[in-house]
């Protein structure tokens, strides 16, 4: 039977995480408080490391890079187009709706221009993605004069970035939703096979007659509408919105991506690893600001991080022990 | 391979256990209404690691208390709000934060607040929700110190011009602003081509210098802005052979600025010591914690602060400013050596 390895290994550092957790912060931990906490803080990285997944699956060494200045983008320019059309006060739900539509689209359009440059151009995607971060933060900064915009917290906005339902944050709530939705496309849809076959071997796909220019053109759309929809998230929670917010995104969403087993070489990706990394990242994260290791650790942290599960990917390597495991009949299945 | 890899494994495990458990040991995660922590812009530079031993040395003066001192490893506002989300749920008593971006944090602390996490927060003269806002000093009165020991140094007539970090800093325009205002009660005093933009680079300042002092030959002062303006125009007055000739007075480190002082490039340079801020900023957390007011004129036992003038804040908070400016030169310098 073939295990999907990283799937077993996040999972257990979830458990592990939160046990551990628990008895270092002796219960604190696990308090609904900042368990809602730090749900409240997976989406907006979750969802760029969706993104990033899907550049990747799309093969030819893809790669977004413009995720979080997409994003930031999104929430700086919607926020003032919106600002100047309505009065929040007014009708905070029009006004919550427009700036969300603007999100979206701005994102949108983000990722097709994403798309049209490395399809239709051949601009390798890390210098073509590096590019577009570049223009997006600029745009933005110049839209916003480099001063971050108050788009303030109508009562509809303030609920997708603080709001609960039945306990559960409302942006966690969304993530997961769009993480479903895109998962079923993946694995149902003619889109989600041709994209993961054209990652897997380019060339056959043209030969087999795949449209891959539309493909990778979808594939980086939808990314850009992730990064519109993480700006959403990021502006109802934080209120106001910032060029130059979150610049330590970028390699933590490919961090995320790498630790869901997702390949570089493009072909193969799974969503529901996706979020189950972002989640283990975030425990990760969190339980070392209870123990207040200092934020250095961090780092270090990430980059071993990043460099195992290269490992595992590249030399099979839990499937491996396991095995040898199974036949020792060992009764403690490590990690 | 494979059995390397168990050893491996198993070693970093036991050393992050070893770990995790002598931190547990010495960290409370009670939430018995005594732990402050301080979170910076971004650790590990000069600046904030000053703090920290203002920091360690309240810790040391209130062992009951709970205190430390974190920030990002990088600077970017959304890893200090993530470390501050963390720090509320972890349940900690009261922050006191020096916001990378204030506006960032609007929504967080407002969260915090209303959990019932004490707030203070420090070169954030416009954060909206806080309960008080440490200022080191007034601005008005920063500069017009410093403009003050430049006149002295001029002899109270002859040319002098500004610097600022940028046109946008609203901090600088003030100093200068203030400045300028002071040079007024000397009618010798003859400011030329003011608010040069330094970028707080000092090899653009040190450019920007000479091209003065070309235009300018019997130019007599320099006030500056931005931390590493002192540092170019030092160099380019200390390059035209004019050190002592030329007075220099502006914002500045003293371990940087330490060469200048002595060769007499730089005149005085002025500073509010974060260390002593840091630990201002923790007494107005324990006086809250304890169910203490903040008011004018009060004494927070720390050097600069010891009467202390508060007024109303940006939001519902207050804003309390120390006299905690120094000024210092070429005698005085090795006193605050940081």
């Amino acid at each position: 039977m073939k295990r999907d390895a990283n799937l077993w290994v996040l999972c257990t550092l979830i458990i592990v995480l939160f046990g551990f957790g628990g008895v270092v912060s002796g219960g604190t931990y696990l308090s609904l408080f900042n368990l809602q906490s730090m749900a409240m803080q997976v989406p907006e990285i979750g969802l760029l490391a969706i993104g990033v997944m899907l550049a990747m699956c799309a093969g030819n060494g893809g790669i977004d890079l413009s995720g979080i200045a997409n994003a930031n983008l999104s929430g700086v320019a919607s926020g003032i187009f919106t600002l100047s059309l309505f009065d929040a006060s007014q009708d905070p739900m029009l006004f919550t709706i427009a700036f969300a539509a603007g999100c979206v689209v701005i994102g949108l359009l983000g990722g097709i221009f994403n798309g049209v440059i490395i399809s239709r151009f051949g601009i390798t995607p890390i210098l073509g993605t590096l590019g577009t971060q570049m223009l997006f933060t600029g745009v933005a900064v110049v839209l916003s004069d480099g001063r971050s915009v108050t788009v303030g917290s109508p009562d509809p906005l303030y609920v997708i970035g603080n709001g609960l339902v039945f306990g559960i944050p409302t942006s966690f709530i969304i993530f997961i939703l769009i993480g479903c939705l895109l998962g079923v496309i993946l694995k149902y849809t003619p889109y989600g096979m041709r994209l993961m076959l054209t990652g897997a071997n380019p060339k056959a796909a043209v030969y087999s007659g795949f449209p891959s220019g539309r493909i990778i053109i979808t594939t980086y759309a939808i990314s850009g509408l992730l990064a519109g929809i993480a700006g959403i998230i990021i502006a109802a929670r934080n209120i106001n919105v910032k060029w130059d917010y979150g610049s330590s995104y970028l390699l933590v969403a490919i961090l995320i991506a790498v630790m869901a087993g997702v390949r570089p070489e493009g072909g193969y990706g799974r969503i529901i690893t996706v979020i189950l990394s972002a989640v283990v990242l975030q425990l990760l994260s969190s339980l070392l600001n209870f123990i207040g290791l200092s934020n250095f650790v961090r780092d270090l942290a990430w980059g071993v991080l990043l460099l195992c599960f290269l490992g595992v990917g590249r030399f099979d390597l839990i499937n491996r022990i396991l095995a040898s495991l199974t036949s020792m009949r060992s009764p403690h299945v490590t990690k | 391979m494979k059995n390397k890899n168990n050893t491996l494994n198993k070693r970093v495990k036991l050393a992050l256990l070893t770990a995790a458990m002598g931190m547990a040991g010495h960290s409370a995660f009670a939430a018995d209404g005594n732990t402050i922590t301080t979170v910076v812009k971004i650790s590990g530079i000069p600046w904030f690691d000053r703090m920290e031993t203002g920091v360690e040395l309240y810790a040391k003066q209130h062992p009951e208390m709970n205190i430390s001192q974190v920030g990002p490893a990088t600077a970017d506002s959304a890893q200090q709000l993530q470390i501050i989300q963390d720090l509320i749920a972890k349940g900690t008593d009261a922050l006191a934060v020096v916001p990378m971006d204030p506006t960032i944090l609007e929504a967080l602390l407002k969260r915090a607040m209303a959990r019932g996490t004490i707030v203070v927060t420090h070169e954030a003269d416009n954060q909206i929700n806080t309960m008080v806002d440490v200022e080191a000093f007034d601005n008005t009165d920063y500069g017009t110190a410093l403009n003050e020991r430049l006149a002295d140094c001029m002899g109270g007539a002859g040319k002098w011009t500004t610097f600022v970090g940028s046109l946008g800093s609203r901090t600088h325009l003030q100093w200068v602003g203030a400045g300028e205002k002071n040079a007024m009660k000397y009618p010798g005093m003859k400011l030329v081509d003011p608010n040069n933009e330094s970028f707080d680079d000092a090899n653009g300042t040190y450019k920007k210098a000479k091209e003065i002092l070309r235009k300018h030959p019997d130019i007599k002062g320099f006030q500056t802005s931005a931390g590493n303006d002192v540092l170019g125009v030092g160099r380019a007055i200390e390059e035209a052979g004019l050190a002592g000739k030329v007075c220099l007075v502006g914002t500045g480190l003293p371990n940087p600025s330490a060469a200048y002082l002595d060769s007499g490039a730089i005149t005085a340079i002025g500073f509010w010591d974060p260390q002593k801020a840091g630990m201002a900023m923790n007494e107005v957390a324990r006086i809250l914690l304890k169910g203490g007011q903040i008011e004018d004129g009060m004494n927070l036992g720390v050097e600069g602060y010891e009467h202390v003038s508060v007024r109303p804040g940006a939001g519902d908070g207050k804003l309390l400013v120390g006299n905690g400016m120094v000024l210092v030169d070429k005698e005085t310098y090795k006193e605050h050596l940081f």
